[in-house]
């Protein structure tokens, strides 16, 4: 593992994406998902308006997530299900060491499952002497690497093939050096299978719950997930509130968007919808908030909650894409882990909001429309302490904007600086991000210089576009202006 | 105040405003019938084969069968072996234990309804109770007529029975499993089947 003990946003990024051939890798394959993800979308005739049903859809469960847990409790319960509730992750912990220890379960299978990860349900239950194997084959290897996933949906995007040879050859026995991963992917598969086999427990996540069936809905490519849930004779479920939808008829919406935004795929491989349990087997399905009534109870970022994990923000983020999904340092990275983040509290939250450029491009790819650059800002403004150097430079910038000879002036003294900044100081306190970047060269003359330049040579005037084209001299004026 | 309840209670207060449902989407316009989705079927690395005729299916089945086997053991449910007749295969029991589905070469499993859009096929818990079948056959063959194709999930999704959830299961499949989580290689065959054929039943 690229263990770390940096605290910092930029720090972990170095650590996680070390050379630049790694970092442009990172980059390559991360938006070559989001490319895929617009050619997708491009044939979809109705994409739009999916999204718009999605977010309206969404924003329906939030409003009557209270009606929808009921009827989803109920019905879950009517098919035979187990339903528990947890508050927080110790009660989920609780909840499934209980659940094993009743039944005697040692050995667990478990398929990707992002609220296991986020309330720590692996190392709680390996403490206790219970081996849990994460089956998804990404995870499986950042499981073997004792790293955490780096993106929701290929969780070891970070790690080249050779690393990931050199992995199984230590765990599972493949020949030194093989790292193609036709290969690799064969004999995870036989390793695999022998734990599918063996297990006592299958534990898993869940895309949808859905409320007027009491089913859940688990999505994979892999098929980890329906073996892990057909095999061994006990099932655990675990989700989010959040994830319950009002019905089976509404699913289509998302399932349309879920793998197209995330892969480019018209659908993912494999959907199940299971309704209590296998014959012969039983159900336990854990409905977890750790956090997420507390968000739902925030009208500035409660639609975060809407976040159907398909990763497309992650995939076309700049931020992401160049600095690496453990750069985070939260189990869900990029701008929706940015978001989610603060409202999970602790030190990590007050930097997330700051990993951004706010371009917007996350919320244009968003399936379920969740405003995500506006939610960063809104963070910022709401978590951010600014520094006392912040302050003296927001006042200063303050001043010079209201008294024009000020400004004047520190704009002379900051010219002849201009290039020492860039490639002498590349350390320089005051700007951080002069590390990774050169400034760009100042023109030979300021933008005001050349106005009053042109001004004086009689040729200033603005030909872009403008609001009131009564302003604007007449098409014959401008057009004698050009031939001049 | 039980655990659930707390919950509850916190949402409740979370429950800020109670909008209307959007109601359904509206069903867009899109390409159906056996070649659109055969075609879809090609790209996410399935095969169709056909459409045959009722009597024509059981010869082309056991052809693909013995080709796709190898030599190893074929498994049939039995409502995919009543269409099918008898062939290169045994039917399964129902209820068998899943462990003795392990050494499958190749299963044969009846598909109930298909989205063009996605090559997604239903399989229902009455055409299809083994439910580990599907996925540790190490090739997978579904039978589908070429009536419950639909041109889109939404038209297929509302084809399904009342009954549907009722069963324990329904799982749509589109193509063979797969992963692409080595370097962005794409490889079938996971975890689940290394590849996956359609035999359409025409009529």
């Amino acid at each position: 593992m690229r263990r770390t003990k940096a605290q910092g946003f930029d720090e972990r990024a170095r650590a996680t994406l070390p050379s630049r051939g790694e970092l442009a890798q990172h980059d390559a394959a991360v938006w070559d998902l989001r490319r895929r993800r617009d050619a997708a979308a491009a044939e979809v005739p109705d994409w739009e308006t999916l999204r718009e049903r999605a977010a309206a859809l969404k924003a329906f469960a939030l409003d009557h997530l209270d009606e929808l847990l009921v009827g989803f409790e109920q019905r879950a319960r009517g098919a035979g299900a187990h339903v528990h509730w947890a508050s927080d992750a110790t009660a989920l912990c609780r909840i499934v060491t209980e659940l094993l220890a009743a039944r005697g379960a040692r050995r667990v299978v478990k398929s990707k499952s992002m609220l296991t990860e986020e309330c720590g349900l692996n190392p709680h239950l390996a403490a206790r002497g219970i081996e849990v194997v994460d089956t998804d084959l990404g995870e499986r290897i950042v499981q073997l690497a004792e790293e955490k996933p780096s993106h929701l949906i290929v969780p070891a995007v970070h790690k080249t093939r050779r690393e990931i040879g050199a992995l199984f050859h230590r765990h599972m026995g493949t020949p030194e050096k093989e790292d193609d991963p036709e290969r690799l992917t064969r004999h995870a598969r036989s390793n695999l299978r022998r734990y599918f086999l063996a297990a006592d427990a299958g534990i898993t996540g869940a895309n949808f719950a859905v409320a007027d069936t009491g089913s859940i809905v688990i999505v994979t490519n892999e098929g980890n997930a329906d073996l892990g849930t057909s095999l061994p004779p006990l099932h655990i479920a675990c989700l989010g509130i959040e994830k319950v939808v009002p019905a089976l008829a509404d699913l289509p919406v998302f399932l349309r968007l879920l793998a197209r935004s995330a892969t480019g795929q018209p659908i993912s491989a494999y959907t199940s919808v299971l309704t209590g349990p296998r014959s012969g087997g039983e159900l336990h399905i854990v409905l977890v908030d750790n956090g997420r009534s507390e968000l739902l109870a925030n009208p500035t970022h409660r639609s975060a909650l809407a976040c159907i994990r398909c990763g497309a923000c992650l995939n076309t983020c700049p931020v992401y894409r160049r600095a690496g999904g453990h750069a985070y340092g939260t189990v869900i990275p990029g701008p929706i882990g940015s978001v989610l983040g603060p409202a999970l509290g602790g030190k990590l939250g007050a930097e997330l909001p700051h990993a951004s450029s706010l371009c917007g491009s996350c919320t244009a790819v968003c399936p379920v429309k969740i405003d995500l650059h506006g939610q960063l800002l809104a963070w910022r403004s709401e978590r951010h302490r600014p520094t006392r150097r912040e302050r003296l430079l927001t006042r200063a910038a303050a001043s010079a904007l209201r008294w024009p000879a000020l400004r004047g002036a520190a704009r002379g003294l900051l010219r002849p600086l201009w290039p020492l900044l860039g490639r002498h100081h590349p350390r320089n306190p005051a700007e951080p991000w002069l590390a990774v970047r050169e400034l760009p060269p100042l023109p030979p003359k300021s933008f005001r210089a050349q106005w009053q330049a042109r001004r004086a040579a009689g040729g200033a005037s603005y030909s872009g576009p403008v609001s009131k084209p009564a302003v604007r001299p007449a098409r014959s004026e401008r057009s004698e202006r050009r031939n001049e | 105040m039980s655990e659930r309840d707390d919950i509850l209670t916190r949402v409740r207060r979370g429950a800020l405003q109670r909008s209307a449902h959007p109601g359904p989407h509206p069903t867009p316009a899109l390409p159906g019938g056996w070649d659109a989705f055969a075609a879809m079927l090609a790209r996410v690395g399935g095969e169709a084969h056909g459409p045959f005729a009722p009597h024509a299916l059981g010869a082309a089945l056991a052809e693909l069968v013995r080709r796709r086997a190898g030599g190893g053991r074929c498994v049939a449910e039995a409502s995919a072996a009543e269409l099918a007749g008898r062939g290169p295969f045994e039917t399964a029991r129902t209820p068998a234990s899943p462990h003795g589905f392990a050494d499958v070469s190749v299963a044969i499993v009846r598909g109930h309804a298909a989205a063009a859009d996605c090559a997604a096929v239903a399989l229902l818990e009455r055409d299809a109770p083994n439910r580990a079948l599907p996925f540790l056959c190490q090739r997978l063959v579904l039978l589908l007529p070429v009536a419950a194709i639909h041109p889109d999930l939404h038209s297929a999704w509302a084809a399904l029975p009342e009954t549907a959830t009722r069963g324990h299961h329904v799982t749509w499949i589109s193509g063979p499993s797969k992963t692409a989580d080595i370097e962005q290689t794409l490889v079938y065959g996971a975890h689940g089947p290394l590849g996956l054929d359609v035999l359409g039943i025409a009529g």
